[in-house]
């Protein structure tokens, strides 16, 4: 602890003891480079229909299996700050899209070791960043030209499955049709009149056991619980919510009883149970059928319940009520009062279902339309059931995606490779220092098509030289073929079907750009100590369902 | 072996020249670091924080602040620097800058023999000098281009900051919001900023009302309201536990229901007379109604406002409450007795905009707003507090200027002139301070300099030009950070605030006079504190 007198000057020696400090190009941005170069290596390999499987396991020692860019990099905690820029852009894409978290990781990636060239040949950080962002718009401006067709009637369950089709390849490779039918299926049934879609409308229910072809679609909700009433089903039932336990009402206060004679004591415990009956006899008498609780149902309650023949059903999440009034159309009840006949909800059947050994209950709405859909995944493991459920969550929110901007673009490679030839070519025009940078993001783009190629088995190199052959030919819905079996390296995205949205490639491009760039123009660093003190707790949902 | 050894042995001293030494490397170390930020074309700086958090950053305040310094020198001059920025909420590089430059020209001379007295008497003179060249230089602003001096003044401070893409959209966010504020009182804390971590960017915009960071916590009030009175209160609607330690006591589950009610029934009636109120005012009329309350709404009452088709929002800031009152007019109200319309504020729209889990509530459609608010979006946390730094600095800029009443020339053209005046009146002093005159002088071209590096130019080649030109024309000349030829910064529109070079120049003054005469550093000995070096 001294005064730092006989030091030696420099700045590093000002600060406190334990921080580290990076200067200059060499340093700093490529240091910088290199660290964000490996980690896009690392989930790159996991791209694509054909792309393999992580096993990661997190601080609390959970595992994942999966190929969801997203789940892995949530789960890595990367320190690295380069590389956390990444990973912000990446998890902004997850936000904004939904998807192609692993398209933002890859592009960042192939631009910076892109640049890490060009700052050898003596380009500066700053003007490569410059170039990039002039590649960008042009790239930006070009996508708007490659649209293949469009999604015009977001209800049209055909058209809606084959752009779903292609985000769900990428993660179950094998199952496509089958989930992408089902996530159309329960997206179309709950897509509201005139607002929005929202993606937290579709809720997944996971259920171990079976297969997965025998997942199934429910209009309503479903819930892993049992009922804590003898009646375990009801049909064409009017649902009464409450927010509050259903039990004895309680002061906010503390209540104390007063008692002197043994008169006295027996009274009021009659006088307690009749209340309890009249108000449960109340509820009974509004026409409900089924109670659900936000809190725990009283045993006396219980009783009661049983009595008058209504089914309780116990909610610990307050979400989960939130959600299952918005399904049923009631409105939730701050205090054990009757309900009125607007405040009642209506389900067509209730009752409790067993799949292999786990109960639930199911809230089932047999008409059309319902503002809510589950969807029950089987499958052997969790983990398996974790993957799908990613696989579903990635197409729910593809199909938010059409709702807002129907245009699709060829997938499987062939838009990235013909914005690499428009952008090479807008290279080839421009005077300055910005054209290397500007051809560098065209080469960049191509990375993508290579690490599809790579990933299904076949030779990265041949499949971009064919490609960009048949590109320049003009054959711009070119994209690499993924079956490894077939001699042919290319196909052609749109008669195969493999489509993306638009909107998913804008965004990710304008993320990828960014974020590279950002992480160019820094060239110092200077980080702090690791304070020490417990971990901080992860900031993710704490409940699986309060993911909201 | 100095005296204080003697008496505690385990203090630690560094005496005269190794004093002197200590400070000025220290300064320049630090000089060194910010060097980069300066300008248009300065680079970025990455910080991590202690719990891994990363800000992106050429703001040389914000850098300042989040560097855990430790050097006494050079937190010293850091503190220094930051108390410029807390006064004119600008200059912070160029403060550390001229700091370490005035203090590397003073060694010169003291390393041969001068006293470093005599080089701060001389800085002192030169300093006087200087203002007076500031007083001659500054452009008085008149009513008629008066936005667009401003406009350009909020430029060339946002520009150095942010990307110029950002900073052209933030220029007239921030002028139009300085603009719509009080003129008389120029409160800038009636600006609210507001981050949206949500799209690009480019989606940034000035709201002329209010957005708060809060929503209505009943799922059945409405999302977005047209026509509304705006009702500001500060009054509980929850029930609150009595402060001294109370009870009930009860005999039967009866009374017990009735102490239920009657627990609820003070609440309830303050409720009531909201929605009598509401109704009063609102009925038969095309109105809606929002109540913004700085205590809390309990769901029961939520509830009950709810059905009236109340939006209710509860715990909002204290200041978001002097910012309704001058955005949409109407008084905050702190009882519910005496409610007339009058008390109202009224609003086009109010609406409820939902990001994942947070909630947003924008009013908007003010009559004639007092308070406005800059809506910053950015795909990412860093992004978002570097424009909101950045935004702060631009406003300031603003307030300044129309504080000043005047600008003065940028891009170095003040220093360049400064530089030439002082020499100039060299030719009539006498005596030893000459030196530190000199000196002053050399050390004011460090702001010229380091902008020609950080754009790409040699220095030397830079400053010549720069000077000669000044000479030549008679005209303040600065450099044009995309060129790197000389040019008429008045022309150009770049020009900085008049508060923050005359801050500048007193305070780096006597922050490098300090450091000069220090000739004793002492620490006493507290080796025993854990985590020594």
């Amino acid at each position: 602890m001294a005064l730092h007198v006989p030091r030696a000057p420099g700045f590093a020696s000002m600060l406190k003891d334990g921080s580290k400090f990076f200067s200059g190009v060499e340093e700093a941005v490529v240091r910088n480079i290199s660290a964000c170069k490996e980690f896009s290596g690392t989930v790159a390999s996991a791209y694509g229909p054909n792309g393999m499987n992580k096993m990661v396991i997190n601080h609390l020692e959970k595992l994942f299996v999966t190929n969801d860019a997203a789940t892995i990099i949530r789960e890595l905690e990367v320190e690295h700050p380069a590389v956390k820029m990444m990973i912000l852009g990446s998890q902004m894409m997850e936000q904004e899209v939904g998807d192609g978290t692993n398209f933002v990781i890859i592009l960042a990636g192939a631009l910076l070791s892109e640049a890490e060239e060009l700052i050898r040949m003596g380009l500066k950080p700053t003007e490569i960043a410059e170039g990039y962002e002039l590649a960008l718009e042009k790239a930006l401006a070009d996508l708007e030209g490659l649209s293949c067709g469009e999604v015009k009637d977001p209800r049209d369950a055909k058209q809606v499955a084959k752009a779903v089709r292609s985000a769900v390849m990428s993660k179950q490779y094998g199952h496509e049709d089958f989930l992408s039918d089902l996530i159309t299926k329960a997206c179309i049934s709950i897509l509201p009149e005139n607002t929005s879609f929202n993606v937290d409308n579709v809720r997944v229910c996971k259920i171990l056991g079976s297969g997965l072809l025998q997942s199934d679609v429910v209009q309503g909700m479903v819930f892993k619980k049992t009922v804590q009433s003898n009646v375990i089903k009801q049909d064409k039932c009017k649902i009464a919510v409450y927010t509050c336990p259903v039990d004895q009402m309680q002061t906010e206060t503390k209540g104390t009883v007063l008692i002197k004679t043994a008169k006295e004591l027996t009274e009021f415990s009659r006088g307690e149970e009749e209340l309890l009956e009249n108000q449960i006899k109340a509820i009974a008498d509004s026409g409900a059928t089924v109670v659900v609780s936000g809190g725990k149902i009283g045993d006396m309650a219980l009783h009661y319940m049983n009595k008058y023949n209504l089914m309780g059903v116990r909610l610990s999440s307050k979400w989960d009520i939130r959600r299952l009034c918005k399904s049923v159309g009631a409105t939730p009840l701050p205090k054990v009062t009757p309900p009125t006949a607007e405040e009642l909800g209506y389900a067509d059947r209730v009752y409790v279902d067993e799949l292999g050994d786990t109960s639930m209950v199911v809230f089932r709405l047999e008409s059309a339309e319902s503002p809510l859909a589950t969807v029950v995944i089987r499958g052997s493991t969790d983990n398996y059931m974790d993957d799908i459920e990613r696989a579903i969550d990635d197409g729910v929110n593809t199909f938010k995606g059409i709702c807002r901007d129907g245009r699709l673009v060829p997938g499987g490679g062939a838009t990235e490779m013909e914005l690499a030839r428009s952008v090479g070519k807008f290279g080839e025009t421009l005077p300055g220092l910005e054209q290397y940078a500007v051809k560098n993001f065209a080469t960049a783009l191509t990375a993508i098509p290579r690490q599809l190629a790579e990933n299904s088995g076949s030779k990265g190199r041949i499949a971009i030289t064919s490609l960009a052959t048949a590109h320049e030919q003009g054959q711009k819905n070119l994209g690499v073929n993924i079956d490894s079996d077939s001699s042919n390296v290319t196909m052609d995205a749109v008669e195969n079907e493999i489509l993306d949205l638009l909107m998913l490639k804008h965004w990710g491009l304008k993320y990828a750009v960014n974020a590279a760039c950002t992480i160019l123009r820094v060239d110092q660093i200077i980080m702090a100590k690791r304070a020490g003190g417990p971990k901080a707790k992860p900031s993710g949902p704490m409940d699986a369902d309060d993911d909201e | 072996m100095s005296a204080i050894s003697l008496l505690n042995p385990k203090a630690e001293v560094a005496r005269a020249a190794q004093a002197l030494a200590v400070n000025i490397s220290a300064a320049k170390g630090i000089q060194d670091v910010l060097k980069t930020n300066l300008g248009p074309r300065g680079t970025m700086k990455m910080l991590v924080s202690g719990s891994g958090d990363v800000k992106i950053t050429k703001d040389g305040n914000v850098l300042l602040h989040e560097m855990q310094i430790q050097h006494p020198t050079a937190s010293l001059i850091a503190r220094a620097s930051t108390a410029q920025d807390d006064v004119t909420g600008d200059g912070t590089t160029s403060t550390v800058l001229l700091i370490g430059e005035f203090l590397k020209q003073a060694e010169l001379y003291i390393s041969e023999g001068l006293h470093p007295r005599v080089v701060t008497e001389g800085f002192e003179v030169a300093k006087n000098k200087a203002l007076q060249i500031l007083e001659d230089m500054k452009v008085p602003i008149s009513d008629a281009d008066r936005k667009d001096v401003l406009t350009k003044i909020a430029a060339t401070s946002l520009k150095t900051k942010i990307h110029p893409k950002m900073a052209d959209q933030l220029t007239d966010i921030c002028v139009e919001a300085v603009l719509s504020l009080d003129q008389k009182l120029l409160d800038l804390h009636m600006v609210e900023i507001m981050e949206m971590q949500h799209r690009t960017d480019s989606d940034t915009a000035l709201v002329k009302g209010l957005v708060m960071d809060h929503g209505g916590r009943h799922p059945d009030m409405p999302k977005k309201l047209t026509n509304c009175y705006i009702l500001t209160c500060n009054v509980s609607m929850e029930y609150e536990k009595t402060e001294v330690n109370s009870g009930f006591f009860y005999k039967s589950a009866g009374e017990r229901e009735k102490l239920i009610t009657a627990e609820r029934k003070f609440i309830e009636d303050r409720v009531k007379k909201v929605i009598d109120f509401k109704k009063k005012v609102c009925d038969g009329k095309d109105k809606t109604f929002v109540i913004i309350n700085q205590k809390g709404i309990d769901p029961l009452s939520l509830d009950a406002l709810a059905r009236e088709g109340i939006l209710a929002l509860r715990r909002a800031k204290r200041r978001n409450m002097e910012r309704m009152a001058l955005a949409c007019g109407g008084t905050a109200m702190n009882t519910l007795d005496d409610l007339d319309e009058s008390c109202l504020g009224e609003a086009g729209s109010v609406y409820e905009h939902v990001l994942g889990e947070n909630k947003f509530t924008f009013v908007e459609e003010c009559k004639n707003p007092q308070s406005v608010t800059i809506l910053l979006k950015g795909p990412n946390k860093h992004s978002l507090t570097q424009m909101r730094d950045a935004v702060r600095d631009g406003l300031r800029a603003v307030k300044n200027a129309l504080d000043d009443g005047c600008v003065v020339p940028g891009a170095g053209a003040y220093e360049v002139s400064a530089h030439l005046a002082l020499r100039k009146a060299l030719e009539t002093i006498k005596g030893k301070e000459r030196l530190g005159i000199q000196a002053y002088a050399d050390g004011l071209l460090v702001i010229p300099k380091v902008l020609a590096l950080n754009s790409g130019y040699d220095q030397q080649e830079v400053l010549v030009k720069l000077l000669s030109e000044t000479t030549d024309s008679g005209h303040p000349v600065g450099m044009d950070a995309a060129t790197g030829e000389p040019v008429n910064p008045i022309e150009m529109g770049i020009l900085d605030n008049y508060s923050v070079k005359k801050q500048m120049i007193n305070s780096c003054t006597v922050i490098a006079s300090n450091l000069l005469l220090v000739d004793e550093i002492m620490r006493a000995g507290l080796s025993s504190l854990k985590g020594g070096p």
